[in-house]
This record gives C-alpha cells, structure tokens and sequence, in this order.
C-alpha cells in the first residue's frame, strides 16, 4: 500500500510538472530531432560550463570499433548547480557515463542531452526534455 | 491502473486549486492555502515580498524538493510523452492571445518557424511578462517602503519600482519598461511602459509595439504563494487587453547567479546552417 501512495505521489508530481513552464534559451525543435532519442555510453573528454548551454564530449566507440567524439548540449551553470551538479566532482574527464538524448538534425555527432547516468550509477538531468523552447503543440494564438 | 487514476485524480485536485487561486488573483477575493503560514509584512504593515522566488511553478518547498525529482518540465524518459510547457508555450486551456488578424499571422509563422527568431536567442533579455512567468531561473525581490527593486538571473536584468511615483515624461525604449508601483491594499500593482518593441510577451512570436502597456498585481496570499496578474495592452497589435495568471512561489536557500548568455551563443549561428543546408525543420 505504501508503495502505491509513493507511486501515485511520483505521478501527481510528473503530471504536475507537465503544466510547468519552463524556459530553454532556444528552441529544441529547431536544433534537435524528438524523433531520433539516442543513448550512448563513452569516455567524457571534456566539459564546458558555459552560458546560454553547457556542453560535454564523449568518446565513444562505433559498431567498427573506431572512436567517435560526439558534443552534447544541456543546461548552463546555474541551472546545473541548482540540479545538484558540483563543476569537477560530480562528472570529471575520464569518467564513463551514459547519455540520453536526441539527435542533431544536421546528422552530425551532436546531440541534446537529457540524462546521463554517471559512473557510479547515479542518474542526473543535465538539460530539459524534448521539445522544450520550440512552441509547444500549439501556437499561443487561435488558428483559424 | 489504479495508481495512475488516483495520481490523476489528485493531479487534476490539484490542478483546480490552483486555479481557483489563481482566478481569485485581483479580483478582491481571499485565498486560504491549506496550512500555510502567515504573509510576512514590512514596518509599513504591507506584504514583504522579499526573498527569492520560482515564477512558473505551483510547487511549496525549496528548489531541491519542488525541481530535482524529476527536473524541470518532466521526467524526459519517455521521448512520446507530451511536449513540456516552456515560457514559449501555449498553456493548455488558456484562450488563444487576442492579436489583430494580421498580427496573428504573425505569431502563427514564428510558431512554424519553431521559434528561431527568438529575441533571446540572441541573447536579448526576454522582456515582461516573460522574464516574471519563467521557470528554470530563479528571481530576487528587496523591497523597501519607498521602491522595490527585483532581479531577475535569466539574462542578469533587473527592474528598479518607485513606489506612489509617475513614469517619467522622458522615457527611453527599453525590454524590462519602467516601473511604477503602488498598493491597492495587500497587493502590489506595478505599472510598466516605456518598451521598446524586441521583446515577446509570453509564448512563440507573441510580439508587441512601443506601445505596449503592462499591469502587474503581485498578491502574497501566504508565505510561499505570490499570485501575479498580469494584463497587456497593445492597441498597435492586440484587439483587446490580454490577462495571464500564474504564480510566483518562495524558494528560501536559493541564490541567484550570474547568467552571462553572450558567453558562448552558438545557437543563432546553427539556425543560419539549418537554413541554409535545407535541413527541414519548419512546421508545416
């Protein structure tokens, strides 16, 4: 029973969040492809803690074995901070980690984060979810 | 299955509640929040709004409790899910913005255009209401009895209020207005003017003129809970005044940081290669 109350209270907190306005700097929808989620696993390189986005490098191994730097985009510092990121403790160079995201429309070796489960198996958000800055489903007027 | 109609159930009780609070905004009407603390007044024996605030947001609590569960705008694992509101976003249920046909076309193509010609992608400040409504960044209000001064970490602006002053006779155009406040009595009524016409309202393309005019009424209903009005007029681009409500929730323990957004802005630049690569992204 009781973990059915912490399931439906999880729910009603989901449920919640999608009347949430958020704000992204810039729209996903023109970058980004909700159509092509992606989860990768590889070496990070480096991060950049920089505004408007913050950005990390992954190496990452292809079917033929060869390495692949692919970028990733996410939230700037203060947003991450407030996620309970700590620059150069929570994720450093060298760790493995694994990413969740969408793919660049362009085809190139970019993508936009959303999770990235850290080498210990801790789950952190390092950007928002799809769609997010883009318009939303509707445009704010009436489509006649 | 059950779970799911229960969590819905209490979601949508929830969901009511704040409406009710919300509509209740300005119109004269007390709103009790269940077990919620006593509105904290200054020496004047008016409402302290000081402190800092999430806009956007209905959840009590500090920002770990209302937005490190599940982040800001959802869980994000399941890529099918409904797209998140953001600032740029419609609300569900909430009328369609009240713009002169032609201005409405206009608003409807930088929907298409999946929002790319954002001014704040060019790092601009996001203007009002907008920058009040936002959820992701946190804002900051010092209040004294002669002026209120509110700082906002997205795009690092801030908005200085004279109370019981008259807008000046010589305003420049600007994103932020100029502010004037004055209570009707627990609530804080800011008047704004002076705008330039760069900045959008709240959602896609929601443009504007010089000549938009904003009342703001901030109502602290109890400790955690400030329910903004905000009404817009626009006799250049609207038909009619347009009012949004929401709320501005306390957040004790968070501080505000620096937003630098010109630092590393490589948006602008991607959208001018989707362009010109044909990449196809534009709603159709």
């Amino acid at each position: 029973m009781a973990r059915r109350i912490i399931e439906a209270c999880l729910l009603v907190v989901v449920l919640w969040c999608l009347a949430t306005p958020g704000l992204a700097h810039h729209s996903f929808g023109a970058e980004y492809d909700a159509n092509q989620p992606m989860t990768l696993t590889g070496v990070l390189t480096k991060i950049e803690w920089t505004n408007p986005h913050s950005h990390f490098y992954l190496d990452v191994k292809d079917n033929k074995g060869n390495v692949v730097n692919w970028k990733f985009e996410g939230y700037g510092p203060g947003v991450l901070y407030r996620l309970g990121w700590k620059k150069d403790v929570t994720m450093k160079p060298g760790d493995t980690v694994t990413v969740f995201g969408w793919r660049a429309r362009d085809g190139g070796n970019w993508a936009h984060s959303r999770e990235i489960t850290l080498s210990g198996g801790t789950k952190m958000f390092f950007g928002p979810p799809s769609g997010t800055g883009d318009g939303g489903n509707s445009p704010a007027v009436e489509v006649r | 299955m059950r779970v799911f109609f229960v969590a819905a159930a209490l979601a949508i009780g929830l969901w009511q509640v704040s409406t009710f609070a919300q509509t209740a905004t300005g119109r004269g009407t007390t709103t009790k929040a269940p077990a919620a603390s006593a509105v904290p007044r200054g020496s004047d024996g008016k409402p302290d709004l000081t402190g800092v605030w999430q806009g956007g947001s209905t959840q009590r609590g500090n920002w770990e409790e209302t937005n490190g569960g599940v982040g800001v705008g959802g869980s994000g694992r399941n890529p099918s899910a409904p797209v998140v509101l953001s600032s740029n976003d419609r609300p569900a249920g909430r009328e369609g913005a009240p713009y002169q046909p032609w201005a409405a076309q206009k608003v409807l193509e930088a929907f298409n255009r999946r929002g790319i010609d954002d001014p704040t992608s060019l790092c601009l400040p996001a203007g009002l209401p907008r920058t009040v409504m936002l959820g992701l960044f946190p804002q900051q209000i010092i209040q004294t009895p002669k002026q209120i001064v509110i700082l906002y970490e997205y795009m690092n602006v801030f908005r200085v209020i004279p109370m019981n002053a008259k807008h000046p006779d010589d305003l420049i155009p600007s994103y932020m207005g100029n502010s004037v406040g004055h209570w009707e009595g627990d609530t804080l009524v800011v008047d704004v003017v002076g705008f330039n016409d760069k900045t959008w309202l709240a959602g896609t393309g929601t443009f504007h003129s010089d000549e938009l005019h904003v009342a703001e009424r901030y109502t602290r209903v109890d400790k955690d809970q400030i329910n903004y009005e905000v009404t817009m007029e626009d006799p250049k681009v609207l038909t009619k005044p347009w009012v949004l409500r929401s709320t501005i929730m306390l957040r004790e323990g968070t501080r505000l940081e620096e937003y630098i957004c010109a630092e590393n802005n490589i948006d602008p630049e991607r959208y001018e290669n989707l362009l010109k690569d044909g990449i196809k992204f534009i709603r159709q």
